[in-house]
């Protein structure tokens, strides 16, 4: 009786009897190869999402002091310390997508356009202004991040990019406790219609700005 | 937004008043004369009478006149002292202001300072959250022991003391300095909380002390590694802690004297990075104030004073 091969032999009936499944078979997988950004792509759009984070978290910082609501402070503060976290976690991707091992705690704005956006975003800073703080963040930059972190989840190679889609899939789901935060803050804040005008104004404006520039990755307009 | 704010920008909502830091910057220059501490506080009169209108305060000065902060700071929290609610109650909402700096001093560190290295950012962003919650803690806390937020004024010293406009200088001072005194103070309320078996307070103080570790050693870290390639400015760096030091040792309270009112927690302060040199150096620095027997016979003296105005003041309305 022939015995089952365990390893393969150099003959042609040296086969083992192992079942041949493809590596996308269990469970069935249906992700296909290629997408819109190659490495040198997705490097630069990491530096450009690593910008926006990285300068948030140290907008929100600053803002502590001059943020008169108690419970704005403390969740702030929260918030500051997820955004950190983002930003490292795409400052780490960067030496894997060849920028180099000093690349780690590299940012890099799409355009002057988005840097101007993001001190226009800054400039808040009496304490009768935190709406006008908030809705930077929350009612207009962490928005539009959100957006573009999944059509980046969806558009880069599925499965030679996986890492970026990882981690993004992590940020966009503490981004999602963010917004939440910040728009019960806002709707509590904004209880006057001269105040919903405020946060309405404010957000036409940055939504104006950020259109203007492209957006993080410099390419709203066009995509 | 601009960068190094003023301390006086702190936001607060309508319940915080404020009282003038000139208080904690003149106990650290105090000498152990009761003559000289009843002259000082004497010629703070006025600023107190005024700080305490309308606050938790006003009885205890209505009581004690200008010397009540004295009495409240400079005496150990003791489960069998009758007035022990009220200094429980001095210190925690105390407390609660200082965490509140302390997250504001954070945030600050990663506003100011953009140029700083990503780890030193990474470690702020971390303090914010840890800050965050220990006003939260706090806040629990001072509800806990029966007080509410702003029942006291607020004095923004800490962050005035604590908040210089240089990296090495700030970590130095909020981190090592406030963090400091932070794990002081919080090993002494443990302490008091295990006194009054209150093991919702032991437990929650014991988190946020490991939490204080973490950020003096943020401290004791970024202080070598800002000033490692000049001495010069690692000298700078030290004298400024030690001034620092010394203003948040309120002319002895908190230091390694048999009086203190705060010990210096030195086993903690070692795992958090001091060494023996350094905390020496702080026992010697925050041991020279006023004794609490000067501090005493200057309290007497004052309330005395402070009865016999009262007595003039209602005989003239009469
Ligand atoms: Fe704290
Ligand atoms: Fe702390």
């Amino acid at each position: 009786m022939t015995q089952s091969r365990m390893y393969p032999g150099t003959g042609p009936d040296e086969h083992t009897t192992f079942a041949p499944y493809s590596a996308f078979d269990i469970p069935a997988d249906l992700r296909e190869l290629y997408g819109r950004y190659d490495v040198e792509a997705t490097a630069r759009r990491v530096r450009n999402f690593r910008y926006a984070e990285e300068w948030m978290m140290m907008i929100m910082g600053g803002w502590l002091a001059t943020i008169p609501e108690l419970p704005v402070k403390t969740g702030l503060g929260k918030i500051i310390w997820e955004t950190a976290q983002a930003a490292d976690v795409l400052g780490r991707r960067l030496p894997e997508l060849r920028c180099g091992r000093a690349s780690v705690a590299v940012s890099e704005s799409p355009n002057e356009g988005f840097a101007e956006f993001i001190q226009r975003a800054a400039e808040p800073e009496s304490p009768d202004l935190t709406i006008e703080k908030l809705v930077g963040i929350f009612g207009v930059l962490k928005p539009h991040l959100v957006e573009v972190y999944e059509r980046t989840m969806r558009e880069t190679d599925q499965i030679a990019d996986a890492p970026t889609i990882e981690l993004l899939d992590d940020i966009v789901r503490k981004t999602r406790r963010h917004l939440a935060w910040g728009s019960d803050v806002l709707d509590t804040l904004a209880d006057t219609d001269a105040k919903r005008e405020r946060r309405r104004q404010r957000t036409e404006t940055l939504r104006g700005l950020l259109e203007t520039c492209g957006g993080v990755s410099g390419e709203l307009a066009h995509a | 937004m601009k960068r190094f704010i003023h301390y006086d920008e702190l936001a607060r909502d309508s319940r915080f008043v404020r009282q003038t830091n000139l208080l904690a910057t003149v106990l650290a220059t105090l000498p152990d004369d009761v003559d000289k501490v009843v002259e000082a506080f004497w010629a703070l009169d006025p600023m107190i009478g005024k700080s305490v209108k309308g606050t938790a305060a006003e009885p205890l000065y209505d009581a004690y006149g200008p010397a009540f902060a004295l009495v409240a700071l400079n005496e150990p929290l003791r489960a069998d002292d009758p007035a022990v609610k009220t200094r429980l109650l001095m210190r925690m909402h105390g407390i609660f202001a200082g965490e509140l700096q302390a997250l504001e001093g954070a945030g600050r560190s990663l506003w100011d300072f953009p140029e700083a290295p990503w780890e030193f950012k990474m470690n702020m962003a971390r303090q914010c959250w840890d800050e965050a919650r220990h006003v939260q803690i706090y806040e629990k806390l001072l509800h806990h022991v029966g007080g509410k937020v702003g029942m006291f004024p607020e004095t923004t010293f800490l962050f005035e003391c604590a908040c210089a406009d240089d990296p090495a200088m700030r970590v130095a001072g909020v981190n090592r300095g406030l963090e400091g005194l932070a794990c002081d103070v919080f090993r002494d309320m443990i302490r008091f909380a295990d006194e009054t078996e209150d093991e919702v307070m032991k437990q929650a103080i014991d988190y946020v002390l490991a939490d204080e570790l973490t950020h003096v050693r943020f401290g004791s870290e970024w202080v070598k590694e800002f000033t490692k390639d000049d001495p010069e400015y690692f000298k700078r760096t030290q004298e400024y802690q030690r001034q620092v030091d010394k203003q948040f040792s309120f002319g002895g309270s908190r230091s390694d004297r048999k009086d203190a009112a705060i010990p210096i927690a030195r086993a903690d302060r070692k795992e958090a990075g001091f060494t023996d040199e350094e905390l020496d150096e702080l026992a010697q620095l925050s041991g020279e104030g006023p004794s609490r027997k000067t501090m005493r016979a200057a309290s007497k003296i004052m309330r005395e004073r402070h009865r016999e105005r009262q007595r003039k003041e209602r005989e003239a309305t009469a």
